[in-house]
C-alpha cells in the first residue's frame, strides 16, 4: 500500500484526474466539496442542477458560492444574472444572504425561446460573475451552446431544470440531482467530469 | 464727483494732464474691431412670449417673478398693454386696473429654451452669433450685408421673420454689440456703422438700456444723470472708483474702446443622415445594406469628432404613411459600428414595418466625448468591465425590451409585500442604511400575491413571527408567520391572519 502512495507521487505519472480537474470555487459545504472534482463547483462551465420542485433549496445550496464569486477582497461586487427565475426574488433575502441586490440582474423573458437566448448572451459577454437560468425542456444542441457560452466567457453556468430530464443525455461538466430531506439536501452526483458518481445525504443548508 | 473734473469719460484734449489717475483712457480709440458690424435683437416681451406663444391677442395677460416678493409684472401683452399695463407695476395694482387679468409666472427654463432657438434662427445671418441673456441675440453681420441687400433689407427682413412667430422684438445696428444692444433696448431702431458716431447718440440713451444694478442707476438718477451722455461727462477715475471698475469697461466697450469678446453660440453637432433605398423595401432583411451603410457613416462621422453616443433614432420613411420609428437608447456610450448593429439586429428582428420603406433616417442624439480608457496589465477576462455589463444590458434589452431587465432593491419596510423595489440595474449600493443586522430569515422568492393553502399539513419549522400594522397608508396587516416545510420538502413561509379562521396563505418560499 505504501508503495503505490509513492509510486503515485512519482514526477513522471500522469493520472487522468488531475489533468482534466477543473477551476473550482468552494461551495461552502465541506461534504459535498469532497465528491467534487477539484473541491468545488467549476468554473467556467455548464452545471446542471435537477430538481423535483422549486424551492427545494437549490438556490440556498448556492448562496455560499455566489457570495465567494461576487465579492473579490477589494474589487467591485460583481453581476450575478437570475434568468426566468421562477419567483421575484425577495430583495431583503438577498441583502440578508450576503448578496449586493443591485448586482442581481434579473431577467425576464415573456417568450420561453428568449430564455436559453438571453443565458446564452449573459453567458457569452463574461459580465457576470455566475448565471442561473431557469429553463424546461431543452435539446442536447441547445446544452452544448450554453456550455460553449460559459467556456467562452469564463463563467459558471448553472442551470436548473427538472428532475425528470435526469435521463436525458447532457454535455454539462456535472449534473447533480437535489431533493429535500429532513430539512436538509440530499445532492446526488450524476455526472462529474473528472470525477465519480457519489451522493451526500442532508446537506445544511439554510 | 460731479464737479466735472476736466478727465471726462469720454476721451476729450486736455485729460493726459492726469497722469497718474488709476483708470488711464485708452490711448488711441483703436480698431472700432475692423468693420464688425453687430445686429441686437432685444426681445422686451420674452417671458411672456415664452410662456403663451402666439397667444395673447384675446385676452389680457401679463407675467411677474415669483422670486420677486413685491410681485411686479414683468411683460404684459398688447392688449394689457392698452389697458394701462406695464412693465415695472405692482401685480396688485394691475389687478386693479384690469380685473381679468391672465397672470403667469415666469419660467427661466422656458425663456432660455426660447432665446437658444432665436439664437439659431440669427444663425441663417451669419455664422458668428451671441446670446445675450435674458433677452437679447447678437448677430455680427458685416460680412452678410451683400448677401442680404444692405443693412436696411436686413432689419426689414429680420422683423418680419420674428413678427411672422409672433415675437415682438426692437432691432439697431452698431459696430460694437454693445452699442448695438443699447440702441436696442432704447427702441431706437436705427443702424449707426462708424464707432465715431456713438458719443453723438449718447444722449438719446437713457439710463435704463445699461441694464445696471437698480442702486446703480437710482444713485446716478439722484445725481441728476438721465442719459449716457451724462455719464461720458464724469471723470473716469472717480467713477470707477465709486460704482467700480466692470462697468466703466462696459462703457469703453460699447464706444469701442476696448474690445469685448464674446462667446459664440454653437449649435450641438449631431449625425442625421438620410438614406435611400433601391425601392420600395418591406422586409427588414432588405433594409441591411441600407443601414449598413447608415451605420458605417455614423462610424467615420464618430471618430472625426472623437465622440460617442447615447442614442440612436431610426426611421423608417414610408410613401403616404407616417414613418416607423425605432429608438435605441444605449446604457453605454457607442462609438462603433460593431455593437450597434447588434443591437440594432435585435431590435429589427422584433419590429413590424406597416408599410414598405422608401428611405431611411438615422439620427444620433447628443454627441458626448469619448473617454479612453487605458486597459489595466493584470486586468484581464474576469474583471469586471462595466462596458460588458452595459453591452449585456442593452443586447437583452434591445431583444425583450426594456422592462424585462431590472434590479430589485430592498426597501426599509416591515410589511413583506413592501420591502422591496424594481430598480434600474447597477445604481448605487442596493443596501438601504438602515438595514437591521439580524432578524428572522426571509424567503428568496416572495409571491406576487400571497395564496391561500387548503388543507395545509406541513410540518413547522420556526414560527411564529407577529407583523402587523401600517393603518397610516390603508393597507393594514395582522399576520402570524411561520417557516414551514410542505409534504415536498420544499421550506415555505407562510402566515395566518389574526385573528385566525381565513386559513393559511403561502407568501415565499425560501428557494
Amino acid at each position: 500500500m505504501n508503495g503505490v502512495a509513492e509510486l503515485l507521487r512519482h514526477p513522471a505519472l500522469w493520472r487522468g484526474g488531475d489533468a482534466v480537474a477543473p477551476d473550482t470555487i468552494p461551495t461552502g459545504f465541506r461534504a459535498l466539496d469532497a465528491c467534487l472534482p477539484g473541491g468545488g463547483w467549476p468554473l467556467a462551465t455548464l452545471i446542471e442542477l435537477l430538481v423535483p420542485a422549486a424551492g427545494v433549496g437549490e438556490v440556498r445550496l448556492l448562496l455560499p458560492a455566489l457570495r465567494r464569486l461576487t465579492t473579490a477582497a477589494g474589487a467591485e461586487p460583481r453581476w450575478v444574472a437570475w434568468l426566468a427565475p421562477p419567483h421575484l426574488p425577495y430583495a431583503p433575502a438577498l441583502a440578508d444572504a450576503g448578496l449586493d441586490p443591485a448586482r442581481m440582474l434579473v431577467v425576464r423573458p415573456r417568450a420561453g425561446s428568449d430564455r436559453l437566448w438571453a443565458m446564452e448572451q449573459a453567458l457569452r459577454s463574461g459580465a457576470c460573475a455566475a448565471v442561473l437560468g431557469w429553463a424546461g425542456g431543452a435539446d442536447d444542441r441547445v446544452l452544448r451552446r450554453l456550455k460553449l457560452a460559459a467556456e467562452e466567457g469564463g463563467t459558471p453556468a448553472f442551470l436548473l431544470r427538472p428532475v425528470a430530464h435526469r435521463s436525458e443525455g447532457s454535455p454539462a461538466a456535472l449534473r447533480v440531482v437535489l431533493a429535500a430531506r429532513d430539512f436538509g439536501l440530499d445532492v446526488e452526483i450524476l455526472k462529474s467530469r473528472g470525477g465519480a458518481p457519489a451522493r451526500v445525504e442532508r446537506l445544511p443548508i439554510h | 464727483m460731479l464737479e466735472g473734473g476736466p478727465a471726462p469719460i469720454a476721451p476729450a484734449a486736455g485729460s493726459r494732464r492726469h497722469a497718474l489717475v488709476p483708470v488711464p483712457t485708452p490711448r488711441t480709440p483703436p480698431a472700432p474691431a475692423v468693420g464688425d458690424l453687430w445686429l441686437a435683437a432685444h426681445f422686451p416681451r420674452l417671458p411672456l412670449d415664452a410662456l403663451l406663444p402666439g397667444n395673447g391677442r384675446e385676452r389680457a395677460a401679463a407675467v411677474t417673478d415669483p422670486d420677486d416678493s413685491r410681485g411686479v409684472v414683468v411683460a404684459c401683452n398688447e392688449r394689457a398693454s392698452r389697458q394701462g399695463i406695464a412693465p415695472g407695476m405692482a401685480l396688485q395694482a394691475a389687478l386693479a386696473r384690469v380685473p381679468g387679468l391672465r397672470v403667469e409666472s415666469r419660467c427661466p427654463a422656458a425663456e432660455t429654451a426660447l432665446l437658444d432657438r432665436l439664437g439659431r434662427w440669427a444663425l441663417q445671418f451669419t455664422p458668428v452669433v451671441s446670446l445675450e441673456p435674458p433677452g437679447a441675440v447678437l448677430a455680427e453681420v458685416r460680412g452678410s450685408l451683400d448677401l442680404f441687400g444692405g443693412a436696411m433689407a436686413l432689419l426689414r427682413r429680420s422683423l418680419a421673420g420674428l413678427s411672422a412667430n409672433g415675437l415682438v422684438a426692437s432691432l439697431a445696428m452698431a459696430p460694437t454689440p454693445r452699442a448695438a444692444l443699447w440702441l436696442a433696448r432704447a427702441e431706437l431702431a436705427m443702424t449707426v456703422t462708424r464707432a465715431d458716431a456713438l458719443p453723438g447718440l449718447a444722449s438719446r440713451l437713457p439710463l435704463a438700456c445699461l441694464h445696471w444694478p437698480e442702486g446703480t442707476v437710482a444713485t446716478l438718477a439722484a445725481l441728476g444723470i438721465r442719459s449716457v451722455a451724462d455719464l461720458l461727462r464724469l471723470p473716469r477715475a472717480g467713477f470707477a472708483t465709486r460704482f467700480g471698475p466692470r462697468l466703466l469697461d462696459e462703457l469703453d466697450e460699447g464706444l469701442g474702446r476696448r474690445p469685448a469678446p464674446r462667446r459664440r453660440h454653437v449649435v450641438p453637432e449631431r449625425f442625421d443622415e438620410r438614406l435611400e433605398l433601391p425601392g420600395a423595401v418591406e422586409t427588414a432583411a432588405a433594409l441591411e445594406p441600407a443601414l449598413e451603410r447608415g451605420l458605417v457613416r455614423l462610424e467615420d462621422f464618430l471618430r472625426q469628432r472623437a465622440s460617442g453616443i447615447h442614442l440612436l433614432r431610426v426611421d423608417f420613411l414610408h410613401r403616404g404613411h407616417a414613418p416607423t420609428r425605432l429608438s435605441l437608447p444605449l446604457a453605454r456610450m457607442a462609438a462603433d459600428a460593431s455593437g450597434l448593429r447588434v443591437l440594432l439586429g435585435e431590435r429589427l428582428a422584433r419590429c413590424r414595418l406597416e408599410a414598405p420603406a422608401v428611405a431611411v433616417r438615422m439620427r444620433s442624439g447628443v454627441l458626448l466625448p469619448l473617454v479612453i480608457r487605458d486597459a489595466g496589465l493584470f486586468e484581464r477576462g474576469r474583471s469586471a468591465d462595466p462596458d460588458s455589463t452595459a453591452r449585456l444590458l442593452d443586447l437583452l434589452r434591445a431583444r425583450l425590451g426594456h422592462d424585462a431587465v431590472f434590479c430589485v432593491l430592498p426597501v426599509p419596510e416591515h410589511r413583506p409585500e413592501r420591502a422591496f423595489r424594481i430598480a434600474e440595474p447597477g445604481g448605487a449600493a442596493g443596501l438601504p442604511m438602515s438595514w437591521p443586522a439580524v432578524r428572522p430569515a426571509r424567503p428568496l422568492w416572495m409571491l406576487a400575491e400571497p395564496q391561500p393553502l387548503d388543507g395545509w399539513d406541513g410540518t413547522f419549522v420556526t414560527g411564529p413571527e407577529r407583523i402587523e400594522t401600517g393603518w397610516w397608508d390603508g393597507h393594514d396587516v395582522r399576520r402570524d408567520y411561520y417557516v414551514a416545510v410542505s409534504r415536498a420538502g420544499v421550506r415555505l413561509w407562510i402566515f395566518r391572519e389574526r385573528p385566525p379562521g381565513q386559513g393559511w396563505f403561502l407568501h415565499g418560499v425560501f428557494g
